[in-house]
């Protein structure tokens, strides 16, 4: 199987997707970062990531139907894919293993 | 209050700059959050914000969304576009019905050459296979010098058998033996008999259809005919326990009925006598010589044995070991050769007759894809010069979506379609030809549809020859561009005519081969007839000496000397042709070394000289005036070279020739007693004292009168026996058979190749002629001349047809020289003969190519003209 490989910030996105359950698009996620993380990240930057993420196989993407509270503009709503949920799946895997593997006194600040 | 709006510069900046196919859905997402902003911000805050996101989603910051191309599309495959395949090239083939007509009636010659040629070489191959230890058989045969023959001694079956383990089983079957066979009213002459061991039918997978397989060849008293014969001598009762009477003194009841002889076996026989018969007078069998070369000697070699050309030449050594130690002092080779060889490999003296010739096979295999080849090139040559008429449709098609696998597809599909038309008008044309096929190669062959191998292999020609045709103009026709296509004329890339003209000179390199071999053939032959054979060959009958006429000599000689018509005859021990043995026991005056060249001998009376017309060199020929002649020889030039004496001492000189010593009287030039496939060989001549074949020289024109007179004689003396005659000449075309087969099969396939290549210049002249047509109307208008026209539009063929000329006249002289090779006497290839070829094929292609060309110029160019 291919390997995964998903930036931090793509992770972020990819979880906001699947938390808003088809109703993620450029919107609903940019806020649901801020609100939940505090950080102010750019549109720019959700709109690259969602493209990369399609292109990555992890979401799958469809305009829905016009309406008019956009002044009749389609948005464009995300899903994840299979793929983009065993990947998020393997990430939480592995980082439960790492973190297993980790001594109890390895997170204690005792040098300092 | 209505909602606020980002300001305006920033939105037009948006929609100016984001990639147009995202746009929508951004601008949308920007105007939502501006409004969230707004209402948690206020308008400043919002706006600058706004302007931020708007910066961050424009280049070079967007990232792309890749427009998706593909859309969907039928598998190429699919059932619905293979129909739609099939509907297109229908509606082609019927639209352009001469096009089509022509690709289809080349296709379908070329495809029934190359299955007749294919049905003779699988005939040719087949033979002797359908044994069911065929490859386990072998046949000893023998070299001495230059003396290679297929016989070997009665005794050395059994006596090798015996002393070799490798040989499981051993059979001998006698040389074929004519007979006369009386069963009631029926008596006939038959020359298939062959005296064969107890257990023939059991090495031999010959089927016995009626009768012991055991013990059918075991008692001397009976005999085993085909069911041919059955019929013919005993109509439809059973044979079983009938007796038949042979040569008017033996008795023979009849043990069983053999199917018919194969045709692809190299044994043919009609009846089979057990060698006990034979072994009850004969004296080689009962003494069981390892001397005297007469039987037909197979082995059943162990299936542990090494058989491969290493272990049969070792085989071979070993034979010869205990075949000295069986006293032996003739230096002689034994070969084993595998039965499955006989018939293709064999170039044996004294062999059974009938045989093929592994060259032949493969030429006429090469001959085969060639033919084809040709006509694969017609096909793609006539597709591609009209691919300028279909370029639109492959540009429309590729607009609308069309892949290119689809139109390669669409393409083969489409000259599949063809050859397997074409294939069926081939299996046509087959079943009507194969008569006259069978009649040239003299051969048996039988097409049976039935055949699921047969079949399969015809699909494969029929898929090939698809493929292959059809694979240029599939790769060339889907590579266009729609653009340039749609956008005007497409002009031919200049590849593309040279493809073209390399085709058409490939063709007429194979014609203009064919036509070389055909001429050298037949050149070849012409010069075996008219060589000078050292006597005259024409107007000599023979009559065998049959029956009773061995003992009414004296009143034979008498009535032959009676009558003007027969006076002039020799009695001879043996034809010319049918000089099959030899001996290498000749002695003679200051002999340093022995003998080791087979020598024949020939028995003929006082007249041999005149009759044959044999030229005397030095002393006399045999007389009547001399009484010691019975213990004189005369020999040929080439016995009197082979013993080193010459033209002046060899007369008086005594000799030793199978154990009796006498004087050589005369000394007669060579003349050719076999075919001229061979030199000519030593030859000693003896006085004829027992008889054996009598030889008329009829006057010109009184053959007919000739025969009845013998036959008179015949029906006097020798009653009981039907008559029968032969004349030499006659005989000696026979020799040359195969060699006068091949002649005639090379001739019809040359002429066939260079149909099927005229068919495809003719389309190809048709095509540039109306490509031209304009041109041909703006010159015409001009002046030009009926004359000028069609030079105009031959001179480019004929150019290419000068070009096959060079390029084939190497590779024929190659092949010929190669055929020749075989000939100990060899017709010279003259250059005229490439000329001619060169000639023939040019005039044919001149004659094809004006047709149209004709045409053309003879068009009113008011009528090209107008249409602009």
């Amino acid at each position: 199987m291919r390997r995964t490989y998903l930036g931090e910030f793509e992770e972020l996105v990819l979880m906001m997707i699947a938390i808003l359950d088809g109703q993620a698009y450029g919107v609903t996620v940019s806020q649901e970062i801020e609100q939940h993380t505090g950080r102010a990240v750019t549109f720019g930057a959700v709109h690259n990531t969602l493209i990369r993420l399609e292109e990555k196989g992890f979401v799958s993407s469809e305009l829905g139907g016009a309406t008019t509270e956009r002044g009749g503009r389609r948005k464009r709503l995300f899903k994840v894919t299979n793929l983009g949920s065993n990947a998020l799946r393997d990430i939480q895997q592995l980082r439960n293993k790492l973190w297993q593997m980790m001594p109890d006194h390895a997170l204690n600040m005792s040098g300092i | 209050m209505s909602t606020p709006k980002p300001p305006r510069w920033a939105r037009l900046l948006l929609r100016q700059l984001h990639p147009d196919n995202t746009i929508e859905e951004v601008e949308g997402d920007l105007d939502e959050l501006f409004e969230h902003w707004y209402r948690r911000a206020g308008k400043t805050q919002a706006t600058l914000r706004y302007i931020h996101n708007v910066i961050s989603v424009l280049p070079p910051f967007v990232k792309r969304r890749q427009s998706k191309t593909t859309y969907h599309q039928p598998f190429f495959l699919n059932p619905d576009m293979i129909k739609n395949y099939i509907k297109i090239a229908w509606r082609n083939i019927v639209r352009q019905k001469a096009y089509s007509a022509l690709n289809i009636a080349g296709l379908s010659i070329g495809m029934a050459c190359s299955i007749l040629i294919l049905l003779w070489v699988r005939n040719e191959l087949s033979y002797d296979r359908f044994h069911a230890n065929a490859d386990q058989l072998f046949r000893l045969t023998c070299n001495a010098g230059d003396f290679r023959a297929a016989v070997t001694p009665a005794g050395m079956a059994s006596g090798l058998q015996a002393q070799m383990p490798q040989i499981e089983a051993s059979v001998r079957t006698s040389k074929s033996v004519t007979s006369l066979f009386e069963a009631g009213e029926k008596k006939f002459e038959e020359k298939r008999v062959l005296f064969v061991d107890s257990n023939f039918l059991q090495i031999f997978s010959f089927p016995l259809l009626k009768g012991e397989i055991r013990t059918a060849l075991s008692n001397p008293g009976k005999l085993l005919i085909t069911e041919e014969m059955a019929k013919k001598y005993y109509g439809t009762q059973d044979p079983i326990g009938k007796v038949i009477r042979r040569n008017n003194q033996e008795n023979f009841t009849i043990a069983g009925v053999l199917a018919n002889t194969p045709s692809n076996s190299h044994l043919q026989f009609d009846f089979l006598i057990p060698m006990s018969t034979l072994a009850r007078y004969d004296n080689d069998l009962k003494t069981g010589t390892w001397g005297n070369f007469n039987f037909y000697t197979y082995f059943k070699i162990n299936k542990n044995t090494n058989t491969t050309t290493a272990g049969l030449n070792a085989l071979g050594e070993q034979i010869y070991k205990l075949y000295k130690a069986h006293g032996q002092v003739m230096k002689v080779d034994f070969h084993l050769q595998p039965l499955t060889a006989i018939h293709l490999h064999s170039d044996l003296q004294i062999d059974v007759p009938g045989h093929g010739n592994m060259q032949y096979v493969n030429i006429f295999f090469v001959v085969a894809i060639f033919i084809l080849a040709v006509a694969c090139i017609n096909f793609m040559n006539l597709a591609t010069a009209r691919s300028e008429r279909r370029a639109k449709e492959v540009g429309l098609r590729k607009v609308v979506g069309a892949g290119r696998y689809q139109l390669i597809a669409q393409f083969l599909g489409e000259s599949l379609i063809f050859s397997f038309l074409s294939l069926f008008i081939a299996v046509g044309i087959v079943y009507l030809l194969l008569p006259v096929f069978e009649m040239l190669t003299e051969k048996a062959l039988n097409i049976q549809l039935l055949d699921g191998r047969l079949l399969l292999s015809l699909a494969g020609i029929a898929v090939l020859t698809g493929l292959i045709s059809g694979s240029y103009p599939a790769l060339f026709l889907s590579g266009f561009a729609p653009v340039k296509v749609l956008k005007g004329k497409l002009r031919m890339a200049g590849a593309n005519l040279y493809f073209r003209n390399g085709l058409v000179v490939t063709q007429f390199v194979v014609a203009i081969v064919l036509l070389v071999g055909t001429a050298i053939v037949y050149k070849q032959l012409n010069f075996i007839k008219d060589r000078n054979l050292g006597f005259d060959k024409s107007n000599l009958l023979y009559l065998p000496m049959t029956g009773e006429l061995w003992g009414k000599k004296q009143a034979l000689k008498t009535a032959l000397a009676q009558s003007p018509l027969t006076e002039n005859f020799s009695i001879i021990s043996d034809l010319p042709t049918a000089l099959t043995s030899g001996t290498v026991d000749l002695e003679w005056d200051g002999q340093v070394t022995k003998n080791e060249v087979v020598v024949p001998s020939m028995d003929v009376d006082e007249n041999f000289v005149s009759v044959f017309k044999t030229t005397l060199l030095a002393g006399r020929g045999f007389s009547r005036e001399f009484s010691g002649d019975s213990s004189s020889y005369v020999i040929n030039e080439k016995a009197m070279q082979i013993m080193g004496m010459n033209v002046n001492n060899a007369v008086g000189k005594s000799i030793t020739f199978s154990e009796s010593r006498g004087t050589i009287v005369g000394v007669v030039k060579n003349f050719h007693f076999k075919s001229l496939q061979y030199a000519v060989e030593p030859l000693i001549l003896r006085l004829n004292r027992w008889g054996g074949v009598v030889i008329v020289r009829t006057q010109g024109g009184t053959n007919e009168a000739t025969i009845t007179k013998l036959g008179e004689i015949n029906r006097q003396l020798n009653p009981a026996y039907p008559f029968t005659y032969g004349f030499l000449d006659k005989d000696l075309d026979n020799l040359y058979r195969s060699e006068q087969q091949m002649g005639n099969i090379f001739n019809l396939f040359a002429g066939l190749a260079i149909f099927i290549s005229c068919l495809g210049l003719y389309g190809l002249s048709a095509f540039m002629a109306e490509q031209r047509k304009k041109e041909i109307g703006v010159r015409k208008v001009l002046g030009a001349t009926v004359a000028g026209v069609v030079t105009l539009l031959s001179r480019d063929f004929l150019k290419l047809i000068a070009i096959a000329i060079v390029l084939a006249s190497p590779i024929a002289w190659y092949a010929m020289d190669r055929w020749l090779a075989d000939f100990a006497y060899q017709t010279t290839i003259d250059w005229w003969i490439f000329a001619l070829a060169g000639l023939t094929a040019a005039a044919i292609a001149l004659l094809t190519v004006s047709f149209q060309s004709i045409k053309a110029a003879l068009m009113n160019p008011v009528k090209s003209l107008q249409s602009e």
